[in-house]
């Protein structure tokens, strides 16, 4: 597991107290070089707090933080070979965007010249040329989130660290955002820690996904195989829309019992005809989401919701649902797909 | 609405500076007429549009260029000691917090409950020829000159009353600066000191610029403290005027003088606009 002679990021055994209770316990992640990890969760999963011991911010009770092979974690922020975009942006209103983003060169004592080429370069990058001399108030928030960024990455860190870096920006922009993102992330290569609790931004940015839960991470997987195979209940509900019913699954149909079946509405089908493994079933409510339509349907069994496009039912219609995989769950754990 | 504050500032306020700023450039009829026949060495203006002798008698008086240097010497360093305590004081608020720096923070706001007088008196008393400070001293067979009747004690006493007002306001800035603003400077790679040179301090800029405007007017008009600490000869402006106008019966020389003081305290005055200015352009609003 070990990846101290690797590039990228690893933590081993991290655990943080804080405030007289345990935020993070034993937890570990392995990110490799050039890859983008999110770190998806709910507010107070511990997430920030996970980025923070990356970044330096806070000291593990115990556990090591490995950066590009090097044991980091007595090492303050102002060390580290990483470089965090701070949720607020923090930029520094006194400074003009040039400013602002020379000034990890500054206090590194470049020479002027060097400073100005990679702050052009860098402000080229990001688009942001024509803004140099503004002050941040004098921007919009998806400019500053630039100027952010352009600072963090001018540093050429070994590791980017994105605390929830679209969170203050409108549902239009953070879509284009987090494009520019991955686009720019690709094409440097840099390994990148990301932190959200959006897991469409997640599923849609990162290379890999670790789901956080209570100051543990639940899984660690591919965008794909979190959503097609979550390993646990919770990541399941956590990760898309789900149908929660508690019995026992066999053939498509539920019966009494006592596992956890999870079914994605769009595994559910309703048609006016019989297939083989299907139960009648009725319309009862038909809610349009825009793209596609949310259609509740009451079988003997349960009730289910279903994702629909095309030919969609109205409430009251009666027919047949049946169900092309499903989740089971024991104890909160994955023990088989059907 | 405004009517009735802008009245009660004319009449007890702007008619009192307009005449005394009258009487300084030799107007002495009208309402200046009793002070004129009262007091010594007025200077008419014998028919002229306006004289500037009684300005002339009191910058070739040897006094004025003596109480002029104690005056600024004294606003100065007691100003520049006040913002050193007041930012260190702020600064260990802000960065380390703790017990230390609460007590601090207690202790130096205590002034506030104090009234000068009385806290002149116990300085008096306790820096005095015959003081605590000194009798300490002495029983250890140590002389130490006396403290009180000098520009320290005037330094002293006035650090004493303008720390309190001095550490909230900067105290107060510090502590709006957001962490996040601190950390992405940590994150960049700033030590500590870059991070205050760079970061903390130009984001309390505009408190730090008012407390200095502040404090130095202050201290240059003040008369309580270095009336009762400070020396006889020469003396803080407050004192001089004071005694110009009663012990000397020359109440143009003492406007004349309170005219060159209000000069000088406008010079701060402008830097205060100037801190306004300067945080209206830094958000955006200029």
């Amino acid at each position: 597991m070990a990846n101290q002679n690797g590039q990228g990021l690893e933590l081993v055994g991290l655990r943080k107290i804080l405030g007289g209770r345990v935020i993070i316990d034993d937890l570990n992640l392995v990110v490799n070089k050039g890859e983008m990890v999110s770190l998806l969760g709910p507010s107070g999963c511990g997430k920030t707090t996970t980025l923070r011991m990356i970044a330096g911010f806070l000291i593990p009770e115990s556990g090591k933080v490995f950066l590009a092979g090097k044991d980091v974690t007595e090492i303050g922020p102002e060390k580290r070979p990483s470089a965090m975009v701070f949720q607020n942006y923090a930029l520094w209103p006194h400074m003009t965007v040039f400013k602002n983003v020379a000034y990890p060169l500054k206090v590194r004592k470049m020479s002027k010249s060097e400073i100005e080429k990679r702050v052009h370069d860098v402000l080229e990058l990001v688009n942001l040329m024509h803004h140099k001399d503004s002050r941040p108030a004098q921007i919009s928030g998806g400019e500053q989130q630039r100027v952010a960024l352009a600072r963090a990455l001018v540093q050429e860190p070994d590791i980017l660290l994105l605390d929830e870096p679209l969170s203050n920006l409108d549902a239009k922009l953070r879509v284009k955002v987090r494009e520019d993102i991955r686009e720019l992330q690709r094409r440097l290569g840099i390994t990148t820690v990301i932190v959200t609790h959006d897991q469409d931004e997640a599923l849609s940015i990162s290379d890999r996904i670790a789901v956080m839960n209570d100051g543990r991470i639940e899984q660690f997987s591919t965008p794909q195989e979190l959503y097609d195979a979550p390993q646990t209940e919770y990541v399941a509900n956590f990760i898309g829309s789900l149908n929660r019913v508690t019995g026992s699954y066999e053939n498509g149909a539920i019966s009494a019992g006592s596992d956890v079946i999870g079914i994605r509405p769009e595994d559910v089908f309703f048609s006016k005809n019989q297939v083989p493994g299907s139960v009648a079933a009725t319309v009862t409510l038909v809610v349009p989401r825009g793209h596609f339509y949310e259609v509740y349907l009451k079988r003997n069994d349960a009730e289910l919701r279903a994702f629909v496009s095309s030919e969609v039912p109205k409430a009251g219609d009666a027919g047949f649902a049946n169900i092309t995989k499903a989740l089971i769950y024991r104890d909160g754990k994955l023990v088989r797909t059907a | 609405m405004a009517l009735p504050p802008i009245l009660v500032l004319g009449i007890f306020i702007g008619l009192p500076i307009g005449l005394a700023f009258f009487l300084s450039i030799g107007y002495t009829g009208g309402l200046n007429e009793v002070i004129s026949i009262i007091g010594q060495d007025v200077r008419g203006r014998d028919g002229k549009l306006f004289t500037l002798q009684a300005y002339k008698d009191v910058i070739a008086d040897p006094r004025f260029a003596g109480d002029l240097k104690t005056t600024l010497i004294v606003s100065f360093v007691a100003t520049i000691l006040v913002l050193i305590f007041s930012i260190g004081v702020g600064l260990l608020q802000r960065l380390r917090g703790g017990k230390l720096s609460s007590i601090l923070t207690g202790l130096s706001l205590t002034p506030l409950f104090i009234p000068v007088v009385i806290s002149s008196w116990a300085l008096y008393t306790f820096y005095g020829s015959a003081g605590l400070y000194r009798t300490i001293f002495n029983s250890f067979g140590l002389d130490i000159p006396q403290i009180t009747s000098t520009m320290l004690a005037v330094i002293i006493g006035s650090i004493w009353t303008s720390l309190p007002f001095a550490i909230l306001m900067v105290t107060s800035g510090f502590q709006s600066v957001p962490n996040a603003l601190i950390e992405a400077a940590q994150d960049a790679g700033a030590s500590l000191i870059t991070i205050i040179r760079t970061v903390m301090l130009p984001l309390a800029l505009i408190p730090i610029i008012i407390v200095a405007t502040f404090t130095s007017i202050g201290v240059l008009g003040s008369f309580t403290i270095p009336y009762f600490l400070g020396p006889n000869q020469p003396t803080m402006f407050g004192v001089e005027i004071t005694n110009f106008f009663t012990a000397y019966n020359r109440p143009q020389q003492s406007v004349v003088m309170a005219f060159i003081v209000f000069a000088a305290a406008s010079g701060i005055a402008i830097s205060y606009i100037w801190a306004n200015f300067r945080s209206a352009k830094e958000s955006g609003r200029v």
